[in-house]
């Protein structure tokens, strides 16, 4: 049964098939977010918000969409108005220096050096950067999904990747010198 | 070649996304480009780390915070269910109509508490006015005020109640005081199209002794052309000890009925 089956029997009431799409997206949507926010138990709050989006606004569904692109976008929106109601809360740059406080390694698997080098890195980018690395490099999402999640067309979306790669490199390998 | 469109070919070279020819000439530029081959190197490193960065897990909290929240959307999509018109022309009249019918029934419910409110009111002042006249007709102390009592029966109470009918009975029978009787009575003639008040008037008749009250219920049975009573009159015009006047009323009222 496709992912776009299944919402439209959820659309139609019965509610009970949302635990399939749960099962199918929740990993994909709490990484999304996790890398995104930078932050594993906000990222499971806002998981738990989008999914209670999915339900409650099953109504604005529109047959035969794109469940991903929809799912991904109700995320977005998730994030960014948690953002939004947060503003004064947080500053505009993640502190780099706390961020391993919010993402804690796996216990059983360590992160090496360089993965820590890339999470630090990571932070260093604006959003916007970040969530198309996100999608694009650590999901990898084709450039026509990511387009059609941000309603954009495939060639901004391919030079913006191209610019965001080109600062992550800046920024990881200045913090490998120091 | 510029720098940004050097990252570009160089990431695109990289993800395999190049035409054949595209790709020799990125190559050739690598073999005569010590820059951009670092580039390439760093831009390749980055890639192939996001590529191969470990997928993270969620707690098993977020699974049982989701069972928890559907199971309540699913309660309460069967205490509620939502409905939807389309199109927006449908969900405009709907929303016209559910504010006039509220109103209406907003309306509705206020008159009627509004009536209800005047009911209960208008029954509180009754029940007062009856307490008040019982209480002044059974005020042994004063005959003046057991014919105020009789007063506020005849000028206040609408309909009367058995309770107040057999007030004013006891008190037309049996008051000592012969104003308070022909009060009592004259407040029983205003209620006198009540069947138990009629009845109460015709058994009064055999018993009454006060003439000015016989006469004056002799003159109301005519009134009320209670020919029921012929052979209580007739009893009347022949007892010894009756008033001449008491008789004569009766002979009246004989020749009226019948």
């Amino acid at each position: 049964m496709t992912d776009e089956m299944i919402m439209e029997a959820v659309k139609n009431g019965d509610l009970q098939q949302a635990s399939m799409l749960f099962e199918r997206y929740n990993k994909r949507i709490f990484n999304f977010l996790a890398r995104l926010a930078m932050d594993r138990a906000l990222a499971e709050d806002l998981t738990q918000n989008v999914f209670l989006r999915i339900i409650k606004y099953r109504g604005s569904y529109k047959e035969g969409a794109r469940f991903q692109s929809w799912i991904y976008q109700v995320a977005r929106n998730v994030f960014s108005d948690h953002y939004q109601a947060h503003k004064n809360k947080y500053s505009d740059f993640v502190d780099v220096e706390k961020l391993r406080d919010n993402m804690p390694e796996p216990e059983d698997e360590p992160w090496e050096e360089k993965e820590k080098l890339l999470h630090r890195s990571m932070a260093m980018l604006p959003d916007e950067q970040r969530e198309l690395l996100v999608l694009t490099r650590f999901q990898h999402m084709k450039y026509e999904e990511v387009a059609q999640i941000m309603n954009t067309t495939v060639a901004n979306i391919k030079v913006k990747v191209h610019r965001a790669v080109a600062k992550l490199r800046e920024h990881y390998f200045e913090l490998e010198k120091n | 070649m510029e720098k940004e469109k050097l990252e570009s070919l160089l990431i695109d070279f990289i993800d395999g996304k190049l035409s054949e020819e595209e790709r020799k000439n990125v190559e050739q530029e690598l073999v005569r480009n010590a820059e951009a081959f670092t580039l390439y190197e760093q831009l390749k490193e980055v890639i192939q780390a996001m590529n191969n960065a470990a997928r993270l897990e969620p707690s098993a909290h977020l699974k049982v915070a989701f069972d928890k929240m559907l199971q309540e959307e699913m309660g309460n999509q069967k205490t509620g269910k939502t409905v939807f018109f389309r199109p927006a022309f449908y969900r405009v009249a709907a929303a016209v109509l559910l504010l006039v019918l509220g109103g209406g029934i907003g309306f509705w419910i206020s008159k009627q508490q509004q009536q209800a409110q005047q009911m209960a009111e208008l029954q509180r002042e009754m029940n007062h006015t009856k307490q008040l006249l019982i209480g002044l007709l059974d005020n042994q102390n004063s005959a003046s005020q057991r014919v105020a009592g009789a007063t506020v029966a005849y000028k206040s109470v609408v309909k009367a109640d058995d309770e107040i009918v057999n007030a004013l009975v006891k008190a037309m029978n049996d008051d000592p005081n012969t104003n308070v009787r022909m009060a009592a009575l004259e407040a029983l003639r205003k209620f006198q199209h009540q069947p138990y008040v009629r009845k109460m008037l015709v058994a009064s008749l055999s018993t009454q002794k006060d003439p000015m009250v016989q006469i004056a219920l002799i003159r109301l049975m005519v009134e009320m052309k209670e020919k029921g009573v012929t052979e209580e009159l007739q009893r009347i015009t022949t007892e010894e000890g009756v008033l001449p006047a008491v008789k004569d009323e009766a002979h009246i009222g004989l020749m009226r009925l019948s």
